[in-house]
């Protein structure tokens, strides 16, 4: 009967399933054709978002509406980077984890201090204002966008979101195994006692949210090199904000394997509806039934539930 | 050791304390009792550092902490049980010890302090996988004072240590607070069962609409009458 130090965690059967799989695409990819490649580009796109909200999200229970804020911060610096400073896409994609962090960072010193469903409202509401505050700025296109001529690079997005994917799941077990993951566990719970009982909320939570606004930033930033320009619908776009809650909500919000699960079940339909003509547009309202089913019946999502109920499979699925 | 001094304190407009002075002497158990409303309650959290006073000053052993936030507290020695227990539910009782071991205070003796605890209650070694929320209202106040421990205090806070238990177990509780007191513990609660309180008790402070009316050593305050006028506030 340890407390757990600060120290690296033991490995479990999840994380090993997980490293294995992102091994084998990583390796596999390049001999796969381009449609597959693509495909393989936008999965890890979601799988990416699905991660970087579940930082926050999904560990401390501060729910999020505004997140796709920080995408379109990544997505505006990667085309302000390549069309202005005449960077290279990778660099363009650490300047939108940077301003990504940096905003979080800012934004959460404000919005932290509320809960429960005022941080959620305010999130929403600081999205809506950034929405129509960039498009504004000259410099970033004048909501007329920015268009780079980059050409079709799929197996250099390829690794750089499957890089993202791979760091957001080892810092999430990192951070989910130490004693770390005691205090997030105790905020979750009940933030007051949490203090009470040593646990430095307030910067956990701020450092929580930094990680999650550079990933989702980064992410974003991806997402626009693969549209080759940024729009403000498609920098600023609220849909993200829901799948982004949905994948967590439905996989297990707070869990390692949870977001990856969900990338899956929102993803594969999203990408379904949009080749099926008379479908095309429903994927929202099938993603939105879903999230309502599975908040009231198996409000835990896929990982908790089955872990509940199927107690063997206990040690495997975290 | 702990010292409050002219403490101001509210929510918002709402002032609930005025000019709150009292003392902890270590090794020694202190009451705070009073009716509802009388901000027994907010003197804890002042003292936990969850609300900040609006005026005076928190002293711990002879260091000045008004300002210091709540979560810096636990390392100095200060450990609370809060109103209601409140527990984490649905996490085990083992768990919920070992978060009360969260500082560097509390984890360097973690196994020691959790031995001591289950050997301070017993039933809790049982009950040890079983998620908070499911236990007994007695056995979630045993994990509540476990997890205090669990930080090594130098000073134990509780709040209300006896709400929603049996009378059988508020004997049982408070005869485990005294046996922690002659470990060396100092305690301070507040009680709204002030007879049981009390008789337990060395030092009483009794509280009304934010303010302290009488104060002293317990057998100076365990007249019945007098605590009943202060209790309904009559005369």
């Amino acid at each position: 009967m340890r407390i757990p130090r600060m120290r690296f965690p033991t490995f479990g059967p999840t994380l090993y399933g997980l490293a294995l799989l992102m091994v084998v695409l990583g390796i596999a990819t390049p001999f796969l054709p381009i449609v597959a490649k693509v495909q393989l580009i936008n999965f890890l796109l979601f799988v990416g978002l699905a991660y970087a909200l579940n930082f926050i999200t999904g560990l401390t229970g501060y729910v999020s509406f505004g997140h796709a804020i920080f995408m379109g911060i990544g997505a505006y610096a990667l085309g302000g980077g390549i069309d202005r400073l005449g960077f290279p896409p990778l660099l363009g994609v650490f300047l939108g984890a940077g301003l990504g962090a940096a905003f979080a960072v800012g934004i959460g010193l404000v919005t932290l201090r509320f809960r429960g469903v005022y941080f959620a409202i305010t999130t929403l509401v600081l999205f809506l204002a950034a929405k129509n505050i960039v498009p504004e700025i000259s410099q970033l296109g004048e909501g007329g966008g920015i268009f780079m001529n980059l050409g079709f690079q799929p197996l250099a997005q390829f690794y750089t979101i499957w890089a993202i994917v791979v760091i957001e799941i080892g810092l999430t077990y990192w951070v989910t195994h130490g004693r770390l993951g005691y205090g997030l566990r105790a905020i979750k719970s009940d933030e007051d006692v949490a203090k009470t009982v040593g646990v430095n909320a307030s910067r956990l939570k701020l450092s929580l949210f930094g990680i999650s606004g550079m990933f989702t930033g980064a992410t974003g930033a991806v997402y626009a090199w693969t549209l080759s320009a940024v729009l403000p619908e498609t920098g600023f776009d609220i849909t993200f904000s829901l799948r982004m809650l949905a994948m967590i909500i439905i996989g297990g919000a707070g869990t390692l394997l949870g977001p990856f699960l969900g990338a899956i079940i929102v993803y594969v339909p999203y990408n379904y509806f949009q080749t099926v003509q008379s479908l095309l547009g429903l994927q929202l309202a099938v993603i939105g039934a879903l999230v309502l089913l599975i908040a009231l019946f198996i409000p835990t999502g896929i990982v908790g539930t089955v872990r509940r109920y199927v107690p063997f499979l206990r040690r495997y699925i975290e | 050791m702990l010292q409050l001094d002219h403490i101001d304190a509210g929510y918002g407009p709402v002032q609930v304390l005025g000019s709150v002075s009292l003392a902890a002497q270590e090794g020694s158990i202190t009451v705070i009792v009073g009716p509802n409303g009388a901000g027994k309650s907010t003197i804890l959290k002042v003292i936990t550092g969850l609300v900040r006073p609006t005026g005076g000053h928190v002293v711990f052993q002879e260091r000045d902490i008004t300002a210091l936030p709540a979560h810096d507290r636990p390392a100095l020695g200060i450990a609370s049980c809060p109103e209601g227990r409140r527990l984490f539910p649905l996490l085990t009782a083992e768990t919920n010890l070992r978060l009360g071991a969260y500082t560097p205070r509390g984890r360097n003796a973690a196994d020691a302090t959790m031995e001591y605890v289950y050997r301070l209650f017993p039933r809790l070694r049982e009950r040890a996988g079983v998620k908070a929320g499911r236990l007994s209202g007695g056995e979630q106040q045993m994990v509540g004072i476990g997890r205090a421990l669990m930080a090594k205090p130098s000073i134990l806070i509780l709040d209300e240590p006896s709400l929603g238990l049996a009378p059988k177990l508020v004997s049982e509780i408070f005869a485990k607070i005294q046996e922690l007191r002659k470990g060396g513990l100092t305690v301070l609660m507040v009680e709204q069962n002030a007879y049981a309180a009390l008789r337990i008790a060395d030092f009483g402070y009794v509280m009304q609409n934010g303010q302290v009316v009488r104060s002293g050593p317990t057998k100076d305050l365990l007249d019945l009458e007098a605590l009943r006028r202060d209790y309904f506030a009559t005369g």
